[in-house]
């Protein structure tokens, strides 16, 4: 012991007391824990670097032989020709306009619903309560074609309607989430709110709501998300490319063109823009909301 | 005016019977407590004055008015919760105006009202802040404000305090009684804390099981008790208990043999006395400590000493059993002490088999 310790000792004389510190300081296993987890990164990372990059190289240099992970020549050509050579805009708006519209009355309706089998006392509400629920075993492609024959026959084809309408009830989970939210609320609450004289729409209004107002946030962001990312149905109601939403649209650019990396990559960009920016905005409040949904359908 | 009247009323959850034919009458301007252990349920009967309950059966009674199917909002009540249950997303002027706002009164009307019960109940500074960044007594005050706003007939207190720590509950017991002489309105405060009942009560509802045990200001129910869960409920510490045998009765006077073959005359109200084997009943304080022998009605060896400062608690082993003896704040005595206790007759009570006063 005595060796060791006169071992070490004139190693320790030499190192200056900063160098010294910083060895002590150094944690080998969280270094090697971050070089892991930035080599994860990067990997994952990586083809969206790659998507970016493409978008600004001329085509001829997608396809040269060869890794370039840096463009020689950067170039707005497939962007513009996005922006001016196609309807992006009006899909745009036709994406913007159905998300919001399928946001906004899927939020309210699942907070009513969710609050009336919460709160309310009437017959049938277990049984309502067990169809919701079992509503969830039902795919969403196997209502397809009835939802298509439905909006042909009230003239809804091609038409914003058509769009939004089947996908309110893509989702059960926001009335469950809904439905669990208030039924934690302490009844406390609702009594010392009925003694003071609220009704049912002031208990919902004044109180409810707003006490749950995170989750609607969440509950929002994530329907909105889900909304713009949909393709199925909206492929299938929209047929003419005024009508198209974004994410329709960009499948149109590339049966148009051809396989151009460049432009169609640059469609691909542009189309899941919104969605990113509102991500990086909401990014708390989404993943709140995904764990709700997952902790739910687990 | 705001008295309350429970004219037989019972509470029913499936076969499970809370309240069974319950009578009370609460005068205008007093405050009652609603006294009992878990489970007797008086939460239950407050629910049911406040109109959160239904009444399986009976009829209350508001201010001379049936108020048995009418709505809380209509009842001229209003209630502290024992969680507060304070908005949370509203700040305290808005708890406070919260039923003035759901009434549609004007801004105006509103925050004069606010400012008058926010003055009584010194929350001026705290108007703008949130209940999450208030204290429990702030809490507790902003309760009581959002209840007093609404000027009601009928306070109702549902264990407001048992969420304080012992020096916030006293400082707001001392509150409660003020506001009480202050306002002078009808109160009925539910409480499984005697002390609490004691000190601001005029009248003490005591329940068992459903029923009234018995109800009278708290000297009647803590001096004259008229059941055994009467007296062992009412003081702390708890009323000693021991068993004895009835060796004559002359008038109201009744001649009992002690365990350890000691006696002691006691007199009873006047009750009916047909059983050989009875209880006595009598309090800490009404028992004293002195010198083993004929001159004490039991003799025992001290087991646990309890200083209090004002007051001392000896628990000592005697042939009735452990008594517990309180004495003086100075007394000196050790454990393992051989002492003599002696009974103080004309404040023991007597108790028959069916628990009733005899």
């Amino acid at each position: 012991m005595s060796a060791a310790a006169t071992d070490t000792a004139p190693a320790a004389a030499t190192m200056s007391p900063r160098q010294y510190r910083l060895i002590k300081a150094l944690d080998i296993g969280g270094l090697i824990a971050t070089i892991v987890t930035v080599i994860g990164a990067i990997c994952w990372a990586f083809p969206l670097y790659w998507g970016v990059i493409t978008t600004l190289k001329p085509e001829e240099d997608v396809v040269k032989p060869g890794f370039q992970p840096w463009p020689e020549h950067f170039t707005l050509d497939s962007y513009t020709h996005v922006i001016f050579g196609t309807r992006i805009g009006q899909w745009y708006v036709n994406s913007l306009t159905t998300s919001i519209a399928i946001t906004v009355i899927v939020v309210i309706i699942s907070a009513l619903a969710g609050y009336a089998i919460s709160q309310l006392k009437f017959p049938g509400r277990r049984i309502l309560w067990w169809i919701i629920l079992a509503s969830f075993m039902i795919p969403v492609p196997a209502l397809i074609v009835n939802h298509f024959v439905l909006m042909s026959q009230f003239h809804l084809i091609n038409t914003w309607l058509g769009v939004i309408l089947p996908q309110l009830v893509y989702g059960p989970v926001t009335v469950i989430i809904y439905k669990q939210f208030f039924d934690s609320v302490p009844k406390e609450f609702r009594e010392a709110a009925k003694i003071d004289g609220a009704n049912e729409y002031q208990l919902f209004f004044r109180l409810y709501l707003p006490m749950n107002w995170g989750i609607t946030t969440a509950l929002a962001i994530i329907t909105f998300i889900g909304a713009w990312n949909q393709f199925l149905w909206p492929f299938l109601v929209a047929t003419e490319e005024p009508m198209f939403n974004v994410t329709v649209g960009i499948t149109q650019v590339t049966d148009a063109f051809g396989v151009k990396y460049s432009r169609d990559l640059g469609s691909a960009m542009l189309a899941g823009l919104p969605v990113a920016i509102v991500y990086l905005i909401f990014q708390r409040r989404v993943t709140q909301a995904i764990m709700l949904t997952a902790g739910i359908k687990g | 005016m705001g008295n309350v009247q429970l004219s037989h009323v019972s509470k029913r959850y499936g076969n499970v019977q809370v309240i069974t034919d319950l009578s009370l009458d609460v005068e205008d301007g007093s405050f009652t407590a609603l006294l009992g252990p878990s489970g007797c349920g008086k939460s239950t009967l407050l629910r049911m004055i406040a109109g959160l309950e239904e009444i399986t059966a009976g009829q209350c009674f508001i201010d001379g008015a049936e108020v048995t199917d009418t709505a809380p909002a209509k009842r001229g009540v209003a209630m502290v919760f024992q969680s507060y249950a304070l908005y949370p997303h509203l700040t305290v002027r808005q708890n406070i105006a919260f039923s003035l706002s759901i009434a549609g009164a004007k801004k105006e009307q509103q925050n004069a009202r606010v400012a008058e019960v926010s003055r009584m109940l010194q929350l001026d500074q705290l108007l703008d802040r949130r209940p999450a960044q208030l204290s429990g007594g702030q809490r507790q005050r902003v309760a009581i404000g959002r209840a007093l706003v609404r000027d009601p007939q009928v306070f109702l207190f549902d264990e407001p305090l048992s969420n304080l720590d012992a020096m916030l509950r006293v400082q707001m017991r001392l509150e409660l009684a003020k506001l009480h002489q202050d306002l002078r309105t009808t109160m009925v405060y539910v409480t499984h804390d005697q002390v609490e009942a004691m000190t601001l009560a005029d009248k003490i509802v005591v329940l068992d099981k459903g029923r009234i045990s018995q109800q009278g200001t708290p000297l009647e129910l803590y001096n004259r008790p008229t059941n055994k869960f009467v007296a062992a409920f009412i003081g702390s510490p708890a009323m000693n208990f021991l068993k004895a045998h009835v060796a004559g009765k002359q008038g109201n006077d009744v001649s009992l043999t002690l365990p350890g073959n000691r006696t002691a005359t006691i007199a009873s109200r006047g009750g009916n006395l047909s059983e050989s084997e009875i209880e006595i009943g009598v309090r800490p304080e009404h028992l004293r400590l002195g010198q083993p022998g004929n001159g004490a009605a039991f003799d025992g060896e001290v087991r646990i000493v309890e200083q209090l400062g004002n007051s001392t608690l000896i628990y000592v082993d005697t042939a009735a059993g452990q008594l517990i003896v309180e004495g003086e704040g100075n007394l000196e005595v050790e454990p393992d002490e051989k002492v003599g206790v002696m009974l103080d007759t004309q404040k023991a009570h007597l108790f028959g088999s069916d628990a009733q006063v005899i």
